[in-house]
C-alpha cells in the first residue's frame, strides 16, 4: 500500500525522489515538482483510495446481502446511471452551466440506483433482488448505448474513457464532492456490519434472529448505492473492484466474520485501485490509460489465480452446490452437495453461484 | 405442440412482413407491389438488395444466438449461463473488433469479420475451458470462470479501442448488436454456417437432455458426460460467433429466449431446440421491426434526422422487462 503511494506520487514527469518528496511538499506552490505533488498527484492518490475503499466495501456489503459472489456493484445500474447522466447533455447537445456537470452524473447514479431499490422491492430472495438489478442495469445500459450510436467520435471517445473509469484530471474539488456522502455512508455501515454476517445464515434463520430479512436487504442495497454513486459519479466505474476486494479479503482470514471482511475488503480495494492506477498513468506514456481497464486486466486474473489456490488449499474442494432452474428436471441437489463437500464442511466463504443456502 | 409450433411459425412470417415494411422510403402498398413483380428500379433495389437479407440475417441470427443459449445452460446446468456470459460473445466481439483495428477486415469484407469473431469466440471458449476444464466441468465454476472470463476480455476490448480510437465509432455498432447495411453477403456467410453447427445441435438433444438432470444420472444412464459437454460448448461457440460475426452483441436474446422456449415446449430438448430457434428468430425479426418504426416515428416528432435505434438496444430492454416480469411471477424462486 504504502509502495504503491510512494509509487503514485514520485513517478512520472517530473520524477520526485522520495528523498525529495517532503521538500516538494513542503515547499507547496514554489518549485514545480511541489505543486505537481501537491495539486495533482496527491489528489488523485487520495481519491483512487476512497473510491478502492467504497467500491471495496460495497462489493462485500452486496455478496454478503444477497449471497452471491458474483454481485458485484456494476449489476446495481448505478454506474449505467452515471454513465447516462454523463452522456445524455453531450450528445444531445443541451448547453448548460458548468457547475451542472458533476451533478448530472450524481443524478443519473442515484437515478440508476433508485430503480434498482424500487424494482427490488419486487423480488422477496436474495437471488430476485439480484436479477432485477440486472435488468435496470441492462436497460439503462440500452438507453446508454442508443446514446452512443447517436453520438459522434469526439462525445464518443469522452463518454468511453468515462465509462471505464478513469482517475485522469482529478483535482481536491473531485475529492471534496465525495466526502459528505462518506460521511452518511461510514456509520450506516458500522450499523449494518453485524447485521451482515447474521444475514449470511439464511434468511429463515436470520428471521428467527429477529432480522426481517427482506427490510436488512433493502438497506445493505442502499448503502452500497450511497457509497457506489458519488464515486462512479466522480472517477466513472472502475470495474472488478467491488468483486476482486471482497474475495481477497476472504482469501487472508478466511475465519473472520463480516465484520472484519468489510474492513479488509474496504483496504484491499483501495490498495487495488491505487496500485491499478499506476501503470495506468505509466504505461503509454504520456498517453493515460484508464485504471478501469488495468483493473480488468489485472484484477481478475489475480481473482482467478486465488480462487484456484484457495481451492487446492482445501482437499473437500469447497462446496459448490447448484440450484438449478425449476424448468429443468430437479435432482436431488442435498446429496449432490454432501456429495462433494464431505462431512457438511461447506465453508461460508465458498464460491457457489445461487448462494441460497437452501432457506426455502 | 404441433399447433404452438404453427403459431409460431405464423408469428416469424409476420414479424418478416412487418420488418419488410418498417423502415423508411417503402410503404406497404409498394413493398407489396413489389413483391408480385411491379415497382420501379429504386423500389426493387430497396426491397431485394437491402430489406430482404436484413431480415433474413436478423432470423437467422436470432435462431443461432438462442439455439447456443439452450445449449449452453443444458450443457453447464446453469440457467444464466447465455452467451454473454460465458465469454462467447465477448471473445467474438475482441475478434471482430481487433481484426478491424489491425486492417485486416473492414466493412467492405465481411468474411474476414466472420472469420475473426469465429476466432475471438473460440479464443474466448478456449480460456474458459482452460480456467475451468480441470476443475472436472462443474457447472457453477464454469459460470464464474465464464464471468470473469468475459470481464477480461472486455478489458482486450477496451484497450484495443483505447489505441485504436478512431474505430469506436464503427464498432459501437457491434458492442450493441444492429442489423443496419446487412446486405446478401452477410446472408450467404451466415445461413451454412448456422445450419451446419445447427444440425449438430440437433443430434444433440438426446445427450444434452441427459445432461440436464445432473452428471450422475446422465453417467449412470451410460453418457459420456466429458465428451457430451464439449461437443455440446464447441456447438454453441460456433453458432454463437456466427451471429455475433453477422449481427454484433445481441444482448439477452441467448439468455432469455431459451427460458421462454421452455416454458413454452416443455424440457425436452427435441421440441425446445428448434421451438428456441423459431422463437429467437421471432423476437429478434419482430425487435427490429419495433426499432425500425420506432426510429421512425421518434425522428418524426423528434425532428431529428439520424436518429436510428439499434436492435441490440431493443432487445436489451424488452430482455429488462421480461426480467422483471419474470422475477415478479415467481420472487421465491432461487436462479
Amino acid at each position: 500500500m504504502s509502495a504503491a503511494s510512494l509509487c503514485a506520487l514520485c513517478l512520472g514527469t517530473p520524477v520526485v525522489p522520495p528523498h525529495h518528496l517532503l521538500g516538494a511538499v513542503l515547499d507547496g506552490e514554489a518549485t514545480l515538482a511541489g505543486i505537481v505533488v501537491t495539486e495533482l498527484r496527491a489528489p488523485r492518490l487520495v481519491l483512487a483510495i476512497t473510491a478502492g475503499a467504497c467500491l471495496g466495501a460495497a462489493g462485500l456489503v452486496l455478496q454478503e446481502a444477497l449471497r452471491n459472489p458474483l454481485a458485484v456493484p456494476e449489476m446495481l445500474g448505478v454506474s449505467s446511471g452515471a454513465a447516462l447522466g454523463v452522456a445524455a447533455p453531450l450528445v444531445l447537445a443541451l448547453s448548460l452551466p458548468a457547475a451542472a456537470q458533476p451533478l448530472l452524473a450524481l443524478g443519473g447514479a442515484v437515478l440508476g440506483g433508485g430503480l434498482t431499490l424500487l424494482a427490488a422491492g419486487l423480488g422477496r430472495s436474495p437471488s430476485a433482488v439480484l436479477l432485477n438489478g440486472a435488468a435496470v442495469a441492462a436497460a439503462l445500459q440500452a438507453a446508454l448505448l442508443v446514446l452512443m450510436v447517436m453520438a459522434d467520435q469526439l462525445d464518443l471517445q469522452l463518454i468511453y474513457r468515462y465509462l471505464l473509469g478513469s482517475l485522469s484530471a482529478r483535482t481536491w474539488d473531485d475529492v471534496a464532492g465525495v466526502w459528505p456522502w462518506l460521511l452518511v455512508a461510514a456509520p450506516a455501515l458500522v450499523l449494518c456490519a453485524p447485521v451482515l454476517s447474521v444475514m449470511r445464515l439464511g434468511d429463515a434463520d436470520a428471521e428467527a434472529l429477529g432480522v426481517r430479512a427482506q427490510r436488512a436487504r433493502l438497506a445493505a442495497l442502499a448503502i452500497a448505492v450511497v457509497l457506489i454513486a458519488p464515486v462512479t459519479a466522480v472517477c466513472g466505474p472502475v470495474a472488478w473492484v467491488g468483486f476482486l476486494a471482497p474475495h481477497v479479503a476472504r482469501w487472508f482470514s478466511p475465519g473472520a466474520g463480516a465484520v472484519r471482511w468489510l474492513v479488509w475488503s474496504a483496504a484491499w480495494g483501495a490498495v487495488v485501485v491505487a496500485v491499478a492506477d499506476v501503470p495506468a498513468r505509466l504505461a503509454l506514456a504520456p498517453v493515460e490509460t484508464p485504471a478501469g481497464a488495468w483493473t480488468a486486466l489485472l484484477g481478475v486474473p489475480a481473482g482467478v489465480a486465488l480462487m484456484r489456490t484457495r481451492r487446492r488449499s482445501r482437499t473437500t474442494g469447497g462446496g459448490g452446490a447448484v440450484r438449478v432452474p425449476s424448468a429443468g428436471p430437479r435432482t436431488p441437489e442435498t446429496a449432490e452437495t454432501t456429495d462433494r463437500a464431505p462431512g457438511g464442511a461447506r465453508s461460508p466463504s465458498s464460491l457457489d453461484i445461487t448462494g441460497a443456502e437452501g432457506a426455502r | 405442440m404441433r399447433r404452438r409450433f404453427a403459431v409460431l411459425v405464423a408469428l416469424a412470417v409476420v414479424c418478416a412482413g412487418a420488418e419488410l415494411v418498417a423502415g423508411r422510403g417503402l410503404s406497404p402498398a409498394t413493398a407489396w407491389d413489389v413483391l408480385t413483380g411491379g415497382g420501379d428500379a429504386t423500389e426493387r433495389h430497396i426491397l431485394f438488395q437491402l430489406r430482404i437479407p436484413r431480415m433474413l440475417v436478423a432470423l437467422g441470427a436470432g435462431a443461432g444466438l438462442a439455439v447456443a443459449g439452450l445449449v449452453l445452460q443444458s450443457a453447464l446446468r446453469n440457467p444464466l449461463a447465455g452467451p454473454e456470459v460465458t465469454g462467447v460473445t465477448p471473445g467474438a466481439v475482441l475478434g471482430a473488433v481487433t481484426a478491424t483495428a489491425l486492417g485486416l477486415a473492414g466493412w467492405e469484407s465481411p468474411l474476414a469479420v466472420v472469420v475473426a469473431a469465429c476466432a475471438g469466440g473460440c479464443a474466448g471458449a478456449l480460456l474458459l475451458w482452460l480456467l475451468a476444464g480441470s476443475t472436472g466441468g462443474d457447472p457453477a465454476r464454469t459460470a464464474v470462470h465464464g464471468v470473469l472470463v468475459s470481464a477480461v476480455l472486455g478489458g482486450f476490448t477496451a484497450m484495443v479501442l483505447l489505441v485504436e480510437p478512431g474505430e469506436l465509432g464503427s464498432v459501437v455498432q457491434w458492442l450493441v448488436g444492429t442489423t443496419e447495411g446487412r446486405v446478401w453477403e452477410h446472408w450467404h456467410l451466415l445461413w451454412p454456417w448456422a445450419l451446419l453447427w445447427g444440425a449438430a445441435a440437433w443430434l444433440l438433444t438426446g445427450p444434452l437432455t441427459l445432461l440436464r438432470c445432473g452428471d450422475d444420472t446422465a453417467r449412470a444412464a451410460g453418457l459420456s458426460v466429458h465428451r457430451a459437454r464439449a461437443l455440446a460448448l464447441l456447438c454453441a461457440v460456433a453458432l454463437t460467433a456466427g451471429a455475433v460475426a453477422a449481427v454484433g452483441a445481441l444482448g439477452f436474446v441467448g439468455l432469455l429466449v431459451p427460458h421462454l422456449a421452455v416454458a413454452v415446449f416443455g424440457a425436452d430438448l427435441r421440441s425446445a431446440l428448434p421451438g428456441a430457434a423459431v422463437l429467437g428468430a421471432v423476437v429478434v425479426c419482430g425487435a427490429d421491426a419495433a426499432a425500425q418504426l420506432s426510429s421512425r416515428l421518434l425522428a418524426d416528432t423528434l425532428d431529428a434526422g439520424r436518429l436510428t435505434l439499434p436492435v441490440g438496444a431493443v432487445t436489451a430492454c424488452l430482455g429488462a422487462a421480461l426480467l422483471l416480469v419474470v422475477v415478479r411471477r415467481a420472487p421465491d424462486r432461487t436462479y
